[in-house]
Order: C-alpha cells, then sequence, then structure tokens
C-alpha cells in the first residue's frame, strides 16, 4: 500500500522496472528495497541492477483474504521467486489456478497494475505469470530442495481420551 | 543481573468483538481493574505505558497514550505509546519493569489495548499489513496471514510435517479456548474439523488463525519491597525481561531466524532470572497463526528444532503434560488485539502463578512461568519470566 | 519507404461467456462472439501494450519514437506512450505521441511513423472496450493488443505501402467530450460501415493500381456484414478475409482490431504477400497496403486467439464492476 501520488511519483520510474539491488561491496545481489543495506554483508552502498524477469518459485502460498487492492482476484498465488540472477523476491503469480502452482515452477515477470489508489493514481508495478518457455535459461545451482508435498490426510485420531481437567 | 518487579495487580477486559465500546472504554476498563485488584489508587501511579498499535487506522485516533492518562486519572505522572507491531504490549511490559528496576519509578502501570473491529475485515486486514513493510514486500499482495503460511510451507518441507500434524496444535488450543471465559473462540474442534476448516492462505486454515479482537490488559508493577510488604498478595514477580529486534522482511526470513528470534533473548531471559527452560511449568506463547506455537516451543529450548509441533500430539505440552502451553487457549482463542496481546500474555501467567486461572486451564502448582511474544515479519522477540517467591 | 522490422501481439488468456452476459443484462439475439477475450481485473491498456510491445522488440531499445493509439487510455492528460516507454526502457529521449484514436488508430500512426525522421519508431494499438449494458450495443469486456515496430531506415519483412481515406460527417459512436459510455447509433454505423469502407478501398485500388481481389489477404478491423457485402462488390472473396476473421472469436477489440487481424495476415504471408489493412472509426475508413519482402517469423496469433481459458459469469460481472475502478 502506498500512501499518496506524491509518494508514488517519488517510487515511480523504478517500480515500473524490475530490478534488484546490487552490492558495491561483496557483489551480492539484494531485493530492490536494500538501498541501503547489503543483507548478506551489511555495507551501505548498493547500485540498480536490472533483472531480466525469469526465476523459479522456491515458496508460495494460495491467498484467501486479500488487502483491499487485490479485492476480486482472490484465490491469488503469491510466491518467493529465485530469480535466475540469485535474489528472492515476494511477487504474486498471476492466471494460474492455485493447485497447478508448485515449488520449481518457472515464472516470468510482466507488467500490472497493482492499485487504483485513493487520490486516483494507478501504480503499475510486475507480477509473475507462468512461463511458458520450453527452455529455461540455467540459473546459478538453482537449489531445489526435494518438494515434500505434505503427507496424504490419514483418517484423524479422535481428541485423545482422558485429558484430566 | 537479577530483577524482581512485583506484580501488584492485574486486570483485562474480555476478549472478543465489543461493538458497544471504544478504545478508550476498553482501556479504562482493564486500567481501573488493574487498580482495583492492586488497591491502588491512580494517583499512586507514576508512569503510565499503552501499548496500542494501529489506532490510526483501526480508529483515526492517535495519541491514545494521553487519552488513557487522562480517562484513567493517572494525570499528571508521565504517559507514552509504546509500538513494536505485535510485540508491543511485551514491549509496555518491558518498559514498565525497567521503569521499577531502574529505581526511578515505584509503582507504574502497563495497558495494551487495541480495538480492531470499527471496520470490514478487508481494511482490518490492510492496516494489520502496515506492520510490515506495505510498501514495498506487501506491495506484492502478501499479507499476515500468507506471509506465515510461506514460513509454513518452508518448516513442513524442511522437517517433513504435514497439514495435520500440524492441526493438533489448534485441537489443544481450541480445548482450552473453550475452558477461558474471556475468550474470543470458545469451542472445541478436532484434527478433522481443522483440516476442513475455509483456507485463508495455504496451507494455513481457518482454525490455524486468530480472530481480530478488541480488548485491554493492565498490570501494576512495584518495587519488590512494596509487594513483599503485603504477604497476604500473591507473591509474583517478574524476574526477566529480555528483548530483540530481527527480520524485517519475509523474502530473507529463514527457519534459523525465526528460531534465533526466541532463542537469543530467552538464553539471556533464563539467566537473569536464574532458571532453565527444564523449570518452567507454564508457558504462553504467541501463537496468531497456529505454526508460531511449534516454532516457538523450539526457540524457548523446549524441544528440538522441528520437532516443537509433537508435543500437542503426544499431550506433552497440553495443562498436565511436561509444560503447559497455551493452557489459556492462545491467540488463536484469544484474539490477537495486537497491542493487548503481550500484555494479556502477562496477566493469564500472573493468574496461573497466583492459583487463579479458571478451572479446567490452571496447572497444577505452577511457579514459574514464561511469556513469549512476538511480532512483525520476525521482528520481534520478548521473552518473559515470571516466579511465585514467597519470602 | 517505410518497412516493419518485428511485431508482436497480446490476448488476455481470459474468455468470458457472452451468451449468458447477454442473458444476465437481458440483451436479446444471438451473441456476436463465442467469447469475450477479457482482461483480467489487474490488467488494462497500459499493460497490455507493454507485453506486446515486449514481444516486438525483443531487447531493443533504440527506439526513436513511440505511437500509442487506443480508445481506453488508463488516464487523460498523462501520456501513456511515456509510461510505455519508460517501462520499456527505451531511450529518454524518445517522442512520444498518443493518439486519441478510435478503430483507424493504428494506421493513422503507421502514417505519421512513415514520416518520422527519429529512426525505429514503436507503434502499439492497444484497446479495451468495456460493458454498455444499458445501450443498444452488445456488452463487451474485451481488449487485446498489438506493437510493430516501424523503420523508414532498415529493410523490414514488410512495406508500409500507400494510404487511402474516405470519410464522411456521421454520428455512428461519439463521446460528448471525456464521457465514460459511447454514444450509438447504430443504424448510422450500419449504413456508413460499407460505403465508406468501399470508397477507401476503391480509391487505394486506384493508387496502388491492384484490385482489392487480388490482396492475398485482407485485413479488416470489423468483419461486418455491411463490410463484406461491400467487398464482395469491389470482387473480394471469402478466403482473402477467412484468416484474418477473429472478432466472432473473442470480441471486437477496439483499436488493437485491425491490429490483430494484420498479425494474422503477416502470420499467413510468405516473400510477395500483399494484405490490405481496412480500418473504419468514425465515419472514416483507412485502406493500406502493405507489401511482403520476406516470410516473416510468425507470432502464432492464431493460437493466442484460439487459446484462452474460460472464466464464470461472476468472475466477468467482479472484474468489470470492479473494485479497481474506484479509487480506493
Amino acid at each position: 500500500m502506498t500512501v499518496s501520488a506524491i509518494e508514488f511519483t517519488r517510487l515511480g520510474a523504478p517500480k515500473l522496472h524490475l530490478f534488484a539491488m546490487k552490492c558495491d561491496k561483496c557483489k551480492e545481489l539484494s531485493p530492490w528495497w536494500e538501498r541501503s543495506h547489503c543483507y548478506k554483508c551489511g555495507h551501505d552502498t548498493l547500485t540498480e541492477f536490472e533483472l531480466a524477469g525469469k526465476g523459479e518459485i522456491t515458496n508460495y502460498t494460495v491467498v484467501y483474504y486479500p488487502p483491499r487492492e487485490f479485492l476480486g482476484q482472490e484465490p491469488y498465488v503469491v510466491g518467493h521467486i529465485l530469480m535466475d540472477e540469485g535474489v528472492t523476491l515476494p511477487a504474486p503469480v498471476m492466471g494460474v489456478a492455485p493447485d497447478a502452482v508448485e515449488v520449481g515452477t518457472r515464472v516470468a515477470a510482466t507488467l500490472r497494475r497493482m492499485k487504483l489508489g485513493h487520490e486516483g493514481d494507478i501504480y503499475y508495478s510486475y507480477k509473475f505469470v507462468v512461463d511458458d518457455d520450453p527452455a529455461p535459461k540455467k540459473a546459478a545451482p538453482a537449489r531445489r530442495a526435494a518438494a515434500k508435498k505434505p503427507a496424504a490426510k490419514t483418517p484423524a485420531p479422535r481428541r485423545p481420551a482422558a485429558r484430566k481437567k | 543481573m537479577s530483577m524482581r518487579v512485583g506484580v501488584l495487580g492485574i486486570g483485562k477486559t474480555p476478549h472478543k468483538i465489543q461493538h458497544e465500546k471504544s478504545l478508550k472504554d476498553l482501556g479504562v476498563e482493564a486500567g481501573r481493574k488493574a487498580l482495583a485488584d492492586a488497591g491502588v489508587d491512580p494517583s499512586e501511579i507514576q508512569m503510565l505505558y499503552v501499548g496500542n498499535v494501529g489506532s490510526v487506522g483501526f480508529n483515526y485516533e492517535n495519541s491514545t497514550a494521553l487519552m488513557a492518562a487522562h480517562h484513567l486519572g493517572v494525570v499528571p505522572a508521565g504517559a507514552v505509546r509504546v509500538e513494536a507491531a505485535c510485540g508491543t504490549g511485551a514491549w509496555a511490559l518491558h518498559l514498565g519493569c525497567v521503569a521499577i528496576a531502574s529505581g526511578l519509578y515505584d509503582t507504574v502501570m502497563v495497558l495494551g489495548m487495541e480495538k480492531m473491529n470499527d471496520l470490514a475485515t478487508v481494511e482490518g486486514t490492510s492496516i494489520i499489513a502496515q506492520a510490515a513493510d506495505s510498501k514495498e514486500e506487501y506491495f506484492s499482495g502478501l499479507t499476515f496471514p500468507s506471509g506465515t503460511a510461506l514460513t509454513a510451507r518452508k518448516y513442513m518441507q524442511a522437517y517433513g510435517v504435514s497439514e495435520e500434524d500440524l492441526a493438533h496444535t489448534s485441537v489443544k488450543n481450541h480445548f482450552y479456548g473453550a475452558r477461558n471465559p474471556s475468550a474470543h473462540l470458545r469451542f472445541e474442534c478436532t484434527v478433522e474439523e481443522v483440516m476442513n476448516s475455509p483456507k485463508v492462505a495455504d496451507p494455513l486454515k481457518l482454525y490455524e488463525v486468530c480472530p481480530m479482537t478488541d480488548a485491554a490488559s493492565a498490570l501494576v508493577l512495584c518495587r519488590e519491597d512494596i509487594l513483599r510488604a503485603q504477604p497476604n498478595r500473591p507473591q509474583v514477580y517478574v524476574t526477566a525481561t529480555s528483548m530483540a529486534s530481527g527480520t524485517w522482511y519475509q523474502a530473507s526470513d529463514t527457519l534459523q531466524d525465526a528460531y534465533n528470534l526466541f532463542h537469543r533473548p530467552a538464553t539471556r531471559a533464563y539467566e537473569m532470572a536464574g532458571v532453565t527452560a527444564k523449570d518452567i511449568d507454564v508457558a504462553e506463547i504467541y501463537n496468531s497463526f497456529a505454526i508460531q506455537e511449534p516454532l516457538g516451543i523450539e526457540g524457548l529450548g523446549f524441544a528440538k528444532m522441528g520437532q516443537g509441533w509433537k508435543g500437542a500430539k503426544d499431550g506433552s505440552t497440553w495443562l498436565d503434560g511436561k509444560i503447559a502451553v497455551n493452557p489459556s487457549g492462545g491467540l488463536l482463542c484469544k484474539g490477537h488485539p495486537l497491542g493487548a496481546t503481550g500484555a494479556t500474555q502477562a496477566v493469564d501467567i500472573v493468574e496461573q502463578l497466583r492459583g487463579t486461572a479458571p478451572e479446567g486451564m490452571q496447572r497444577a502448582d505452577a511457579e514459574i512461568g514464561i511469556s513469549a511474544c512476538r511480532g512483525g515479519p520476525g521482528s520481534v522477540g520478548a521473552i518473559h519470566i515470571y516466579q511465585r517467591l514467597e519470602g | 519507404m517505410a518497412t516493419l522490422t518485428s511485431y508482436g501481439a497480446y490476448v488476455p488468456q481470459y474468455r468470458a461467456p457472452l451468451g449468458e452476459i447477454q442473458k444476465f443484462y437481458g440483451r436479446p439475439g444471438r451473441p456476436r462472439s463465442r467469447a469475450l477475450a477479457t482482461p483480467s481485473i489487474d490488467e488494462d491498456t497500459l499493460t497490455m501494450a507493454f507485453e506486446a510491445s515486449r514481444d516486438a522488440l525483443k531487447g531493443e531499445r533504440g527506439v526513436g519514437a513511440v505511437i500509442t493509439a487506443t480508445q481506453a487510455p488508463p488516464f487523460g492528460l498523462r501520456k501513456m506512450s511515456a509510461t510505455l516507454s519508460r517501462a520499456l526502457r527505451l531511450d529518454d529521449g524518445a517522442v512520444h505521441i498518443d493518439l486519441g484514436a478510435n478503430a483507424n488508430g493504428l494506421l493513422d500512426a503507421f502514417r505519421i511513423a512513415a514520416t518520422l525522421d527519429v529512426g525505429p519508431t514503436l507503434v502499439v494499438a492497444t484497446d479495451h472496450l468495456v460493458a454498455y449494458r444499458d445501450r443498444v450495443a452488445d456488452v463487451l469486456s474485451a481488449g487485446a493488443a498489438t506493437a510493430f515496430l516501424v523503420d523508414p531506415g532498415k529493410t523490414g519483412f514488410a512495406t508500409l505501402g500507400p494510404q487511402a481515406r474516405a470519410a464522411d460527417e456521421v454520428f455512428d459512436v461519439w463521446l460528448l467530450g471525456r464521457e465514460q459510455e459511447p454514444r450509438f447509433r447504430l443504424e448510422v454505423l450500419f449504413d456508413s460501415y460499407g460505403k465508406v469502407t468501399a470508397r477507401a478501398a476503391k480509391a487505394l485500388a486506384a493508387i496502388t493500381k491492384r484490385e482489392t481481389s487480388r490482396y492475398t489477404s485482407i485485413c479488416p478491423s470489423q468483419p461486418h456484414p455491411q463490410v463484406l457485402r461491400s467487398l464482395g462488390k469491389l470482387g473480394a472473396r471469402p478466403e482473402q478475409i477467412e484468416g484474418t476473421s477473429f472478432v466472432g472469436d473473442i470480441g471486437n477489440v477496439g483499436a488493437a482490431s485491425v491490429g490483430l487481424a494484420l498479425c494474422l495476415g503477416l502470420d499467413a504471408s510468405r516473400k510477395g504477400s500483399n494484405l490490405l489493412a481496412l480500418a473504419y472509426g468514425g465515419g472514416e475508413a483507412v485502406a493500406q497496403e502493405i507489401t511482403v519482402t520476406a516470410k516473416p517469423k510468425g507470432i502464432g496469433t492464431r493460437e493466442m486467439i484460439d487459446g484462452g481459458e474460460p472464466i464464470a459469469l461472476g468472475t466477468y460481472y467482479r472484474w468489470t464492476e470492479g473494485r479497481q475502478q474506484q479509487p480506493h
């Protein structure tokens, strides 16, 4: 949520671009909001680093109770996307049924309306869609933990018996 | 460094939707109950710490500590508002303890309060999201439930835990919530009912998520010798207060971070109180979302990482188990009135140590208790230890 | 001569059930389209333009001008072409032109692009026609975007040939000032379509010396019966229009219609193909000859149109009534 047209003017072009912040010292990438603090080494100077827009989902949830600006889009998937360049960003993944997404799904960035602000200012920024590119770019070792699916539902035992009051 | 802050009085309002009461009404009700319990006149309060998070959003009012000071009659004592996301109530308690321990004040009041239900759920959700980075991560459609759901999925994947395994936590909390007269939700449920409850943010379901609640809780704290001088009063003292900060962005929060959030301040707290995890009889562990209880149990040293969920299934964290965790029904049943929660946890532990908790949720012979409160995406860790110390 | 060096299109993936929608609003008659390509609640003409442009540009940033044609810009008094340009990270000094267009805006944009001297020009026709349930016209929420890179210098795969225009002063579809919903007089519209389109096609034939019937394919903004009748009188054959028709599949997409028809024509073309782009709007018809000089790499426009995921009436209603429409 952003406050006003003034704030969005301040944020404007950066929000239209998909980028990360590259630490001047350790060269690691942090998400775009880390303008003064590298969260790998704590250094205080970082530079904008453009992202190509491709990545894979490393974690996700499905939101059924949205905040105001996402009303009408629920249920929607929000994931942690490990971009091919090696930085993790949170983002919604649109146009996919909640049960069709899983850890490891490749996604691609797209521009979408994020919010119609209360001053009638439309905020645009990035969401993701499932990437149907057949040849995904090979990332730096995509550490994909064997996706442990939750165990199938077994018949639930009744409440433990005889709880002392 | 040891500490003995006397708990002279406690008081709390019911925890539920209370359309007929304003934020001010709630604060005054809890404050007066605590003063009455303490046998203290408002003029004896030398400092008021008010924990209140979202009044600008929920209630269109600010400066609520100054409002409370006036209506409670503690003017001209100082009054200040404390805010640290969901850890606010515990932070107000911490400052109250520090005030006493510093020797500058004899008697202070801690008041946590929140009124969340004047607005619709969707508005409330957005306001709560302001307690995380609403402009950056939450711009992407995350909310507190969905951000915590990401942690739940990570936990399940890392330790091979199923949704059903986690459901036992809700079953336990609801068992005791049903026995807590001041709880928001007062019904028992089974694992199956938890599994079938509507989804909120996959994998979290309705019975694994706390309701939005209106409530206030208050404590009157005093210097040790003041409470000692009234041996007819229950001799309950806060013997440790330890606070920490942690992850601000969900994207960087790991399971190790979640563990550290409690582990680090808890280590200091145990040392301060001169006790160990094994000595704890009863614990109130922040669980606005069910997954936070196992994480908290692990961070406090009651179970190894990845094992904290087991106690709800095998009975060891039920009332008469090894350690009673959330015998009040936890936040899952009491709700999470943001600014009040940390103070409510303290009030509930003090009741346990006094032996005055409602029937069906009183831990037998409780002497040492702990409250663990957290806030933000993983940003506040607040640990307090309480002991009944007969003179 | 101005050439096309690249093109791209974006059709939303969702298909709304037009028959059910019309029934719900109590509109009689057989639906004119099987379904509507409905943009999601978080899409609009700018986001669709971004998608189509990104496909057309393929990473190219050296663009001298951006021209957008739409009937539904997200803002008045703010240039969509400029925001699009910034989102695409194009050169700072590019010329930005927003055309207050109707269905022939794309061809107007081609005409302008052919005269500019700023290097490659990105021409985008994007539109989102929204529900007019109280009016006599169809209920719609259909949108799409098409993007073309026009270069006067390079040799692209197709040449933008001559244009011819014909216009009558009519009140067929109009807005009063900045009203939201257009006003219609369908009798006038149906009358004008056929007449004016025929005149433009004939005028073009006179310039190019190529009869209407001799184009490889005709790419009309609307294969309306009146238009087809007029074209038929000029000797056009069904085969020329079959491959470029899509309105019956996904609805009328406004300024993007002639663009989609053109993309379909280009996808199916070969070296030497001649396409007749034909757009009608606001009483004016524009006809343009486009000659393919090298077989272009197709972009799969037909697959975009044929693909798609059905959405329920409730979802359609939520997206069109949409909270996004109200500032909050």
